[in-house]
């Protein structure tokens, strides 16, 4: 107790000590960077409280718009065709809000101060951004943990840094009430998500719904990466990041631009009866175009998944040259394990057959689903890689992997 | 229990004017206090065990404090107390004696012990609402709330609710037109299959994390009803059980036979409506705002049945009533598996620890 006390003496008289030497300095902190720890020491309206700001050049899903002490965030549903969107007002602490909030068109806008302190997040997609801006710290609990592949939140798992509060529609409301977080983020997919967190907004606790995954660029998604550190007034951080994969990512699509020869290319494999192939205009449809393949339902023109039957899959991919993301396999023995027929396909005589599971955990965290995310440039060289050998000759697989016999 | 036996006790509770059953019955209701007394303090235990545990743990003394308006040493504690645990523990009391009810209606209705509140397909109606908002890509979901004005941040619970009220209209509407009970028992049974097309439907086309929802919302669950629809809640119930409550009478009758309640005077159509309006009001409203939960309502009238030693609804019905909300709170207690910071289903738990019990009472009562 006595250690205690002198422990917060000490700290008192630091502050004491410290208080007059920053009061001299004056306004100036806010000009040079974003506050990314603690409130505005002053409350000027004229002063511009955040000079790093983040343009949104990628992404469709979201935008912010800065004003002198708050931040404007806009994101156009909470989930897919949701009907109706969400809208941020991030305010800087220690400064107050004006009585006419710019930016905003509809009334239903949460109020949150920032720079956060704290965070919950419910989707691992999310954790690799926490990582870029150097928020780690910050992140109080996810959903399972499970599914986590990132080392460093494995490390604050284990040095039971971490709470576990299950996925949003079975979140334990209990836990995260005591944990007392700043912000709960989460991947919606439909109402059922938003339901039982509207209770923990209520009493004080926002959520801010990240709808990364309905990108369907790459680079868009990656972009997600300003939304997080909007809140945690990063920008800088992640303008820097996001400029550096930016430039990798165009640099090698660029170097497929011109390959003349396309292999074709088939996906995934039977769930039940149906064989869920990436729509046309999807993420991987995507990822395949740029690394220079032909994917084999690029004339599709949905975003999603699209379920066919085996044999309309046989019919159009009998001959393809290169199969990926097969399910869950391993080897091509997994796959005929699942279905003899999966033979009939020409990437399974020739060995063609990649899977992204090269970065998995014994408990089922996968990188592909995590940093692959924040990281489509790496993700595009393995496919390059893959597509088209010969572009880069040196690259090793890094997501991907080529499935063995056995 | 043979046939032989039985008559008498249901005769008993139908020919109530006859002196030597009246004294009969007498004795029984002294046999009966004691029970209802015992239901009532373990359902006041269990309730307050309710408020004590979860997965975060909060001191008893802190827990008393706030329960008396106090604040606790931690803002959250009293955030997790009035906001979380004392929704829940009420709503489990709500949903369980509306349910028991419920079943106790639809068994002496249909004359089958194994009928159960979700017979009249009013279940399906709340799922299939739940179905449309959670699972569809919103074309559909969305068109079809928006064309009754109530696109936008809409719950589930008001999903669910246009859902059960919708179907309960139906099931009123055709059962003015049709006679026999079984004809309502089809027709019941067939509005379950058309939903269940339409969500099988819906799931095959849908994304696994909404079929996660929406088989997360199939799972049952008392905590996901906050203040502000507890009012609801609780009206319906009310309604419902002084509905039922009214019935007492025609139920008795009920227990021998349509005709045989018409000669003693009972108004069968009117009890009819009353007994249909009543289950779907009961069970619509616990479907809405906690999911399916079917077990309680097939299960608490054999439970009470075997307690109470009777067929008589003066006692079953109340019965039903405080047997319903002690299953469920109990129920809620250990799907929240105290001590450990996981949740389990709440239909796996009633199902799991229910099942056996009801068999041992049957069996014991053979």
């Amino acid at each position: 107790m006595s250690k205690l006390l002198s422990y917060v003496l000490t700290l008192v008289l630091l502050l004491l000590l410290a208080a007059p030497a920053a009061a001299q300095r004056g306004s100036p902190v806010t000009a040079g960077a974003n506050i990314t720890d603690g409130c505005a020491e002053s409350d000027d309206p004229t002063v511009d409280y955040f000079p790093h700001e983040a343009t949104v050049m990628y992404a469709e899903g979201f935008q912010i718009s800065y004003y002198n002490n708050y931040k404007v965030i806009l994101v156009n549903e909470p989930f897919a065709d949701a009907g109706f969107r969400y809208e941020y007002v991030l305010v800087q602490c220690g400064t107050t809000l004006p009585e006419v909030i710019e930016g905003t068109q509809t009334i239903g806008y949460q109020v949150i101060e920032v720079p956060i302190q704290s965070i919950v997040t419910l989707s691992a997609t999310f954790l690799p951004n926490l990582e870029t801006i150097g928020e780690l710290d910050a992140l109080v609990a996810n959903d399972e943990f499970d599914f986590v592949y990132s080392e460093a939140v494995r490390a604050r798992i284990d040095a039971g840094e971490m709470v576990e509060v299950g996925f949003p529609s079975g979140i334990d409301n209990e836990l995260v009430l005591d944990l007392n977080p700043d912000l709960i983020m989460l991947n919606a997919f439909s109402q059922a998500d938003l339901d039982p967190l509207n209770l923990l907004r209520d009493e004080g606790i926002p959520y801010a719904a990240n709808i990364d995954y309905l990108e369907t660029s790459p680079l868009g998604r990656a972009e997600w990466v300003k939304f997080t550190a909007a809140f945690f007034n990063r920008e800088e951080e992640a303008n820097t990041f996001f400029t550096e994969v930016e430039g990798a990512y165009n640099q090698l699509t660029a170097l497929t631009a011109d390959a003349e020869a396309r292999p074709t290319v088939m996906v995934n494999g039977l769930f039940g009866d149906s064989w869920f192939v990436a729509g046309g205009q999807s993420y991987v449809a995507r990822l395949i175009a740029d690394a220079g393949g032909d994917y084999l339902w690029a004339d599709d023109e949905s975003t999603g998944g699209v379920p066919l039957d085996f044999e309309s899959v046989l019919e159009r991919a009998a001959d393809a040259d290169i199969w990926i993301n097969p399910n869950f396999w391993f080897t091509l023995a997994d796959g005929l394990t699942e279905d003899e027929r999966y033979a009939e396909f020409a990437p399974f005589a020739s060995g063609q057959v990649y899977n992204n599971n090269a970065r998995v955990t014994p408990m089922g965290g996968n990188d592909y689903y995590e940093g692959a995310v924040a990281n489509p440039h790496l993700l595009l060289a393995d496919l390059i890689a893959i597509f088209q050998p010969s572009l880069l000759p040196d690259h090793a697989l890094f997501y991907y992997q080529q499935l063995p016999a056995e | 229990m043979n046939r032989t036996e039985r008559l008498p006790t249901v005769s008993a509770a139908v020919n109530m004017h006859t002196g030597e059953l009246h004294n009969a019955l007498r004795r029984d209701e002294a046999a009966w206090r004691l029970r209802f007394m015992l239901l009532i303090v373990l359902l006041i235990v269990l309730f307050l065990v309710a408020l004590v545990l979860g997965s975060v743990n909060i001191p008893l003394d802190q827990i008393v404090r706030v329960l008396l308006g106090g604040e606790a040493e931690r803002a959250s504690w009293t955030s997790i107390i009035m906001q979380v645990r004392l929704p829940r523990a009420l709503t489990a009391l709500l949903a369980g004696a509306a349910l028991g009810a419920a079943g106790l209606l639809m068994q002496t209705f249909f004359r089958n012990p194994l009928a159960s509140p979700d017979v009249l397909g009013v279940n399906s109606g709340a799922s299939l609402g739940v179905a449309l908002v959670v699972l569809s890509t919103g074309v559909v979901g969305t068109s079809l709330l928006a064309g009754i004005g109530l696109a936008g941040d809409l719950g589930l619970a008001a999903a669910a609710s246009i859902g059960a009220g919708l179907t309960m209209l139906l099931v009123l509407f055709v059962a003015r037109r049709v006679r026999g009970s079984t004809t309502l028992l089809i027709i019941g049974l067939m509005i379950g299959q058309l939903t269940f097309a339409v969500v099988s439907l819906l799931l095959y086309f849908s994304i696994p994390e909404r079929i996660q929802a929406y088989i997360n919302w199939g799972f049952g669950s008392f905590g996901g009803v906050t203040w502000s629809q507890l009012p609801i809640l609780a009206l319906a119930v009310t309604a419902g059980v002084v509905l039922s409550v009214a019935l007492i009478k025609p139920l008795n009758a009920l227990l021998l036979g349509e005709a045989y309640a018409e000669s003693m005077g009972v108004g069968l159509r009117r009890a009819r409506t009353g007994i249909i309006l009543s289950t779907a009001l009961l069970t619509g409203a616990v479907t809405a705002f906690c999911g399916p939960i079917a077990f309680i309502g097939i299960a608490v009238p054999h439970l009470c049945r075997g307690l109470f030693r009777t067929a008589d609804h003066r006692a079953l019905l109340p019965a039903a009533l405080l047997m319903g909300a002690l299953v469920a709170q109990a129920a809620g207690i250990l799907a929240q598996a105290p001590g450990t910071d996981i949740a389990l289903p709440l239909n796996a738990v009633l199902s799991l620890i229910g099942a056996p019990v009801v068999l041992f009472v049957i069996l014991r009562g053979q």
